[in-house]
């Protein structure tokens, strides 16, 4: 009996090395609080990486495909039963995250004997000025960080994922070009996935942006935009086709 | 027994499951004198189709106000235009506007024009109780994009009160004043010069207008229009790339040109 608490340790930690073994190789997503709105990036091989949740919310993930759908459904789920029950205003990404998805992930990760997420993602909402927007980093065991402005990365190794945040932020300070942004977001992506340093050794500028245009190859580049003002309720649009000009 | 899982995308359905379904309240007899009387129309133009109403609500002989807004945004690419009683039709335009977004969102494509058009029907349907009771009776007229032809089409589509749907080819109208502008629209679609599908925008916003001023003279309950003290229409376009609202501003622009 007296054995048991261990094991359970024990089996956590396996459980947490089996989930991070699983995500290694995952495709990194990435979300910008800029002035004008709120951008998400992934680059995905066939399935889709971010998404529209509600009138002011978005989600990009990566991981298993199914576990990205089972995250994106519950959060569609709560957020419009909450919009319909209250009003579209009473639906915030903190309540989202910190009541809703954020226990159901650590549960699900407790629980030893059933399957768990294999899922790194991002979730964003768009406030009404920059210092309003709130971009949430939730990982598979259900621990997450708020962030309220720059850029947020989710990857799948940690490492990285620091690197990555640390560069792009230091990088993109005060500018708002959007597609010199994506352009900074693909350097940083095909860095990650390629396991290049962000510190000394970084590539240079000529060898990221041929780095990344030939690693998205056969793959698709995905972008959302939360847009800050306008007279619509739904902010979420799908900037993918605008891109051909990159 | 566990509850049934919602089907996927129906927000009826996650509605139920979660006991959140509205629209099924039974009426008393001593119900109170209910606020209602309308006229909304919609009619096809060049561009597209035109969807206006007045902004009167009242009750009994009571106007209890002027500032209404009975055509409604439902997606992108849907517009309804509430006649009957105001409790149950914004009601039901919100149940449909939640549900039309779940599934967009929720199934990554909109909902067809079909299923969108016996959407309301079903509400209707199941509003059947209160109608037959003469205090919930809803009569909208509906507006989406048939996305199914190139280039998208607007279409419109007015419902009787038990949920029957129809297509209008032309034009439909509801509301204690809607057989007033019938009238006119039915006069101006078979002689006008010019016809209400051939109007531009501007033709078809003041045409719009002066059918309100029309059925204010002869329903007490529609609240028209006053240049003169900037009361104006709600009027809302649908065109295959989606909805305008054309503001009181442009319209006291459009009415003077």
């Amino acid at each position: 009996m007296t054995e048991e608490p261990y094991r359970w340790l024990e089996a956590i930690g396996n459980r947490r090395e089996y989930v991070r073994e699983q995500l290694k190789g995952g495709s990194p997503v990435f979300a910008a609080s800029l002035p004008d709105g709120i951008l998400l990036l992934g680059v995905g091989t066939g399935h889709s990486k971010v998404f529209e949740l509600f009138d002011r919310h978005a989600i990009a993930g990566l991981g298993h495909p199914a576990d990205i759908e089972k995250i994106r459904q519950a959060a569609i789920d709560a957020a419009h039963l909450e919009a319909f029950n209250r009003a579209p205003e009473d639906v915030s990404l903190r309540r989202l995250v910190g009541f809703g998805l954020s226990p159901q992930l650590k549960t699900n990760f407790e629980q030893i004997f059933s399957a768990p997420f294999l899922v790194e993602c991002l979730l964003a909402e768009v406030g009404a000025e920059p210092n309003q927007d709130l971009i949430a980093r939730l990982h598979f065991d259900g621990a997450f960080q708020l962030h309220t402005k720059g850029v947020v990365v989710a990857a799948s190794q940690s490492e990285a994922e620091s690197a990555a945040q640390t560069w792009l932020n230091q990088t993109l300070a005060g500018k708002a070009d959007r597609n010199g942004i994506v352009e900074a977001l693909l350097e940083a992506w095909w860095c990650v996935t390629e396991n290049k340093p962000f510190g000394d050794g970084l590539p240079s500028d000529a060898e990221r942006r041929d780095g990344w245009r030939k690693a998205v190859n056969g793959r698709s580049i995905e972008v959302g935009w939360l847009v800050r003002k306008s007279t619509r309720r739904a902010r979420y649009e799908e900037l993918t086709p605008a891109l051909s000009s990159l | 027994m566990s509850d049934p899982s919602p089907l996927a995308g129906d927000f009826f359905s996650l509605l139920a499951r979660h006991h959140a379904s509205p629209l099924r309240v039974a009426a008393s007899p001593d119900a109170p004198v209910q606020t209602q009387a309308t006229t909304v129309f919609a009619f096809h133009f060049a561009d597209g189709v035109l969807m206006g109403g007045d902004r009167r609500a009242t009750a009994g002989n009571v106007i209890v106000t002027d500032c209404v807004d009975k055509v409604l945004e439902l997606d992108a690419m849907s517009l309804l235009a509430i006649a009957g009683v105001p409790a149950t039709a914004f009601e039901m335009a919100r149940v449909l506007q939640t549900s039309f977004e779940y599934y967009r969102r929720s199934q990554l494509q909109s909902l067809s024009l079909p299923a969108k058009v016996r959407a309301l029907a079903r509400l209707l349907r199941e509003n059947l109780p209160m109608t037959m009771q003469g205090i919930g009776v809803v009569m909208p007229v509906f507006a989406g994009v048939d996305q199914t032809v190139s280039p998208p089409a607007p279409q419109i589509y007015f419902y009787d009160p038990l949920g029957a749907q129809f297509h209008a080819v032309g034009y439909a109208a509801s509301g204690s004043g809607a057989g007033t502008i019938r009238s006119v629209l039915s006069f101006q679609d078979r002689y006008g010069q010019p016809r209400p599908a051939q109007m531009n925008l501007r033709q078809a916003v003041q045409f719009a207008l002066r059918l309100l001023m029309i059925a204010s003279e002869f329903d007490s309950a529609t609240g028209g229009v006053n240049p003169d003290a900037h009361t104006f229409a709600t009027i809302k376009v649908l065109r295959g790339s989606g909805v305008e609202t054309v503001s009181a501003e442009k319209q006291a622009e459009l009415l003077k040109s």
